[in-house]
């Protein structure tokens, strides 16, 4: 056993060699193998979480979008809620308007219904009563009806001569007013009362076609006479009377 | 029976004899040679590594991980001389199995070559990593009567290298041919099994102890302290 310097010497060359060319073919290749993958994979880890951020950004932008939508689409449906509340509202509203402006039509036409109804029971009562007062007094003492009123009022006026004056004033013309036209036999009777009663007024005529049966005299601010519609009125109340009286006992 | 390889002349070429141990150390230079370029020949980062490729970085990872653990300072260059250490050295003994095969390594020459690199390398790492005066400081450290104690530490690490290395080798080989007289068909089986464990820790503990000696002559005393020094 013995150390050979010369091996010795060619060993250590040998191994000086070898270490160049392990560094050369094994250490470099290997290691700037490693190198490049390692700072490969730093970018594409780099690369991954710029990736990754970015992602969480535009899925933060989309929950805010989300969010954003939300929160139209809750104003939106609120704002629909509104309207369609003012809406119907208004919809009611125009609807009562309508429904009162109808029953208000209807109860005027009803009125008017019953008001024309009351005219024409009127006037059928006042011809009725004028017939039937004709009639009877025809039939009872020979007197037209007009004949009979020209004599009422004749007797009146005589009667009432002082509140005449005193209510006509200055007034010195007197208004007789008919439906009719007086025959001149009662125009003289009562131009014969009216000059008697009340010296130096004029008797004027004037007839009204569509007024009810009877006569009337005007005198300034008074008034004489007679007409059948006191009497229809009479009739009237005693005609409602009994439907009341017939309503009360129906419900009764 | 020859228990050096140095003894054996393979060939002799104008006076010079070319002996054993220096060709089986070519033999191992070209195969080690090789078999990088045969694996490194078409290494790119766009390529995926193969088995192969994988199998070397696993081992080159392997001894820049030691190197990071054992040193305070990592060096690449340090990479590339103690693990050239560590794939000659195992290397040579793996071959073992091959019939005929000479271990390089079983010769003195060769470990004492070896333990004389290692015991130039630390001095130039040191003086590399921490400037002449700075190298030269650490051998009157803690103060100057510990001169001569340290140069003597110094060479004796070399030897003891090199004897530990030729010792286990050249030992084996021994033992081999002395068991191969007493039991011819069982022995040499089991001690070549033993021989290629024993020849990968040797050439681990080569390497280790080569990576402490130089990480302990460029880390300064006071930087950190230094692992204790294997022995076997």
């Amino acid at each position: 056993m013995s150390i050979d310097s010369i091996t010795v010497a060619a060993q250590l060359i040998n191994f000086l060699v070898l270490v160049w060319l392990l560094k050369r073919f094994l250490y470099r290749p290997i290691l700037d193998g490693i190198d490049a993958r390692e700072r490969q994979i730093a970018e594409r880890m780099s690369e991954a979480a710029r990736v990754c951020e970015s992602a969480e950004k535009a899925a933060a932008e989309h929950r805010a979008e989300i969010q954003r939508l939300k929160a139209a689409r809750e104003e939106a449906l609120e704002q629909a809620h509104r309207e369609a509340k003012a809406e119907r509202d208004a919809m009611l509203s125009a609807a009562r308007a309508r429904l009162t402006s109808e029953q208000e039509a209807r109860e005027a036409e009803r009125e008017q219904e019953a008001r024309r109804y009351t005219e024409r029971l009127h006037r059928k009562g006042a011809a009725a009563l004028v017939a039937l007062t004709r009639k009877a007094l025809g039939d009872l003492s020979d007197e037209t009806l007009e004949e009979r009123v020209v004599a009422r009022t004749v007797s009146r006026l005589a009667r009432m001569a002082g509140d005449l004056k005193a209510a006509a004033g200055d007034s010195r013309e007197a208004v007789v007013t008919t439906s009719g036209t007086l025959p001149e036999e009662l125009r003289a009777r009562i131009n014969e009362a009216v000059v008697g009663a009340l010296p130096g007024t004029q008797v004027r005529y004037a007839t009204e076609p569509g007024r009810s049966a009877g006569l009337s005299l005007r005198l300034g601010g008074a008034q004489l006479g007679w007409t059948v519609d006191d009497y229809v009125d009479g009739l009237q109340a005693i005609l409602d009377d009994a439907g009341a009286r017939k309503g009360r006992a129906g419900a009764a | 029976m020859e228990l050096t390889p140095d003894d054996t002349i393979v060939l002799t070429v104008g006076g010079f004899a070319l002996n054993a141990t220096i060709l089986f150390t070519w033999i191992v230079m070209a195969i080690l040679t090789a078999v990088s370029v045969l694996i490194t020949r078409n290494l790119r980062p766009d390529v995926p590594p193969d088995r192969w490729r994988t199998t070397l970085e696993a081992i080159v990872l392997t001894i820049q991980s030691q190197i990071d653990e054992i040193s305070a300072r990592p060096d690449r260059r340090l990479l590339y001389f103690a693990g050239t250490l560590f794939l000659f050295i195992v290397t040579s003994n793996l071959l073992m199995i091959v019939p005929g095969w000479r271990s390089p390594t079983a010769s003195l020459s060769t470990t004492a070559a070896l333990a004389l690199a290692v015991l130039v390398a630390a001095p130039l790492f040191g003086i590399s990593s921490r400037g002449l005066g700075g190298y030269l400081h650490s051998y009157v450290e803690p103060n100057v009567i510990m001169l001569p104690f340290n140069i003597i530490g110094e060479f004796s690490r070399g030897v003891s290298l090199a004897i530990r290395l030729y010792g286990n080798v050249m030992s084996g080989a021994v033992i081999a041919a002395i068991l191969l007289g007493v039991a011819p068909f069982f022995f040499p089986v089991v001690m070549d099994m033993l021989g290629l464990l024993t020849g990968v820790v040797q050439a681990y503990i080569f390497a280790i102890l080569a990576i402490v000696y130089i990480s302990s002559a460029t880390t300064p005393p006071d930087s950190s302290s230094l692992p204790a020094q294997e022995q076997t």
